[in-house]
């Protein structure tokens, strides 16, 4: 009895051989162009925006890096080598687009080693060539580790979540690899149909009735118990519509921020201030979340090359709220952060 | 959901046994079982329950049977337009909601013919009219142009088996078009891998006459009715590989300018959005890009029908 009592106060490491064994397990996350605040594991992230604002562009770049290995045959990609999950809300994902960009990135890995070594343009080309065979497998390898569902409505995507665990760990087993990242398409995309399916009640009285509400607290408390268990850093678009005030004109966004930082006070005030854009979704949802985001595509394009026209679009953190205004464009090897 | 006890007929393994353990820990209806006991006949009743859930969402995929599917199966059609195809990419895409917007008499309705004609030499087509704007001399007309010359007969021949190819409906409200795409629905599961000759495009002429009078400003139910209709009209693209083409007129914006109609909910509907519009007094048409899956690389273009 006695060993056992003194089993108990024998520690089992110390706070910073703790601390490493945290980082390397779950490390921090800079994704540009989400790279001012790092994200971990058992965050919840909300991409809010008008449509057209690049929110699902965003989700795919976080894919591609969390599907990436970081060393793979002595080029380093830079990625975390786990898989990632996409629930398509939305039913837009285009695969095709998403394998360009995945392989773009390959090749510019591949490149930029290649560079390194400072070869002539002949050997390069040379090496280019003998890669292929290695991207082509890193493509389908990384391919594999891309899990992707559509649902149409409401109760396909409670079926999903309540089936996710399982899946999970049928992936573990059958992989080796666990799930790091879960990419929603559109949180409230079928935020209409069910505020309207409201009115019809259904047969049982000790059955719960098909609410908003009750949706989505039941998918915060499925995605909640599964983060129990596989730990994973959650995504999720919503598409909004941004009130007049803000106006598409980049003096406007200046002045408010300025003339918050002259008075002190009123920077109180404004960090406060009701969001620029009507919330919709439930209570639920809204306390779930950790980090809050608003992107906005803005009037100016950035001229590159005679045929390229990239748009520029605007990232402001709600949830921290930072004063601060990230520029960016979306080109194909993935987002270009210009200020 | 269905109730535990409706569903033992289907699956006898659902037994009482399985039911009273399930009650026990309040399950009494198949969304909320879980996953904790010790018999070997209750882990069979979790193992089928859990299936039978697993049959109520769509199948998970990896990136690469994605990939196998979009290039086997989401082909490119080309409108025959050629302003057109250089803004889409080649063609408007199997699987994808293409919309075109614009002011009336802005050559909606011809780009939809055309594009008709063009696929119907070798798919079915489904034309849902709304305004009474299906013309089959202009489809002849289409065809009459780009076919080579040959005998009157062999013509006629040609013709008669494109047209046959068409089939058009028409729709004066939203029900009525739900009506005719469940039965699209029905019919294509049967005919799924059958048969040479497949649908492949669904032309929506338009779908703003049969939204606008159930969009309230406030109500709920028209805009969930809405909501409803595009996610059916991409569940046919996608599970049946249908391009769709739907048709949306405009409205007032401000500063003068127009806008398309249906309001922001409907933005997040279709893939990709042109916009038409019509040189006053002249043959050629204008069209830009509102939306584009890919970050395209030509905004606009001009285009003669």
């Amino acid at each position: 009895m006695g060993s056992h009592a003194k089993a108990w106060l024998v520690e089992d490491e110390s706070a910073r051989e703790m601390l490493d064994r945290v980082l390397t397990e779950r490390p921090f996350l800079l994704l540009p162009p989400l790279h001012r605040v790092p994200l971990r594991v058992g965050n919840v992230v909300e991409l809010a925006g008008p449509s057209s604002s690049s929110k699902t562009h965003i989700l795919i770049q976080a894919a591609i890096t969390c599907i990436l290995p970081k060393l793979w045959k002595g080029v380093s990609y830079g990625g975390l080598g786990h898989s990632a999950m996409f629930i398509d809300l939305d039913c837009r994902f285009d695969v095709l687009r998403f394998s360009e960009l995945l392989n773009h990135r390959i090749m510019e890995a591949a490149n930029g080693s290649s560079s390194k070594v400072g070869c002539h343009q002949k050997d390069s080309e040379a090496q280019f060539a003998r890669m292929k065979p290695y991207n082509e497998e890193l493509f389908a390898l990384c391919m594999k580790r891309f899990l992707y569902i559509r649902c149409y409505d409401s109760s396909e995507f409670l079926a999903t979540l309540k089936t996710l665990h399982y899946r999970l760990q049928k992936e573990r087993e059958v992989h080796g690899v666990n799930v790091h990242l879960l990419l929603i398409d559109s949180i409230g995309a079928f935020h209409w149909v069910d505020r309207g399916s409201s009115s019809f009640p259904l047969e049982y009285d000790n059955r719960k009735s098909w609410h908003l509400q009750n949706v989505s607290e039941a998918a915060v408390q499925e995605i909640r118990r599964l983060l129990l268990v596989h730990p994973m850093l959650v995504m999720a678009t919503k598409a909004v519509v941004l009130g007049n005030k803000y106006s598409t004109n980049e003096l406007t966004w200046n002045y408010r921020k300025w003339s918050a930082v002259d008075n002190p006070y009123s920077r109180n005030i404004t960090s406060d201030q009701q969001l620029p854009y009507r919330e919709y979704m439930p209570a639920a949802w809204q306390s779930f979340v950790t980090h809050r985001i608003l992107v906005r595509a803005t009037d100016d394009d950035l001229v590159n090359g005679e045929h390229q026209n990239n748009s520029i679009y605007l990232l402001e953190w709600l949830l921290p709220p930072l004063n601060s205004l990230d520029k960016f464009t979306v080109r194909d090897t993935g987002v270009f952060i210009l200020s | 959901m269905a109730r535990l006890a409706n569903l033992e007929t289907e699956y006898p393994v659902l037994d009482s046994t399985v039911r009273n353990f399930c009650a026990s820990h309040g399950i009494f209806s198949a969304a909320f079982a879980e996953q904790n006991d010790s018999s070997e006949r209750l882990k069979e009743g979790i193992a089928q329950v859990l299936s039978i859930i697993d049959d109520m969402h769509q199948p998970w995929l990896n990136g690469m049977e994605l990939l196998e599917d979009a290039k086997r199966n989401k082909h490119v059609f080309p409108t025959g337009i050629q302003g057109i195809d250089l803004l889409l990419g080649d063609g408007i895409r199997v699987g994808q909601l293409t919309e075109l917007v614009g002011p009336s008499s802005s050559g909606k309705t011809q780009v939809c013919l055309r594009t008709a004609s063009n696929v119907a030499r070798n798919h079915m087509v489904l034309y849902l009219d709304t305004g009474n704007s299906f013309s089959p001399q202009c489809i002849a007309y289409f065809l009459g142009k780009t076919i080579s010359p040959s005998s009157a007969q062999a013509k006629n021949q040609f013709l008669q088996k494109v047209m046959s190819n068409i089939s058009c409906h028409s729709v004066f409200d939203i029900f009525a078009m739900f009506d005719v795409l469940h039965q699209l629905e029905s019919y294509l599961r049967c005919q799924d891998g059958r048969g040479c000759c497949q649908m492949r495009l669904l032309i929506v002429d338009s779908i703003s006459s049969l939204i606008s009078p159930v969009l309230g400003s406030s109500s709920t139910l028209g805009r969930a009715l809405m909501t409803s209709a595009g996610y059916l009209l991409k569940k046919l693209a996608h599970q049946h590989n249908l391009a769709v083409l739907i048709i949306n007129h405009t409205v007032g914006g401000e500063g003068g300018s127009s806008k398309p109609a249906l309001g922001d909910s409907w933005k997040c509907i279709p893939h990709s959005r042109l916009f038409l519009s019509c040189d006053r007094g002249s043959n050629t048409y204008n069209v830009s890009i509102l939306r584009h899956p890919s970050m395209a690389s030509v905004k606009a273009a001009r285009f003669v029908i």
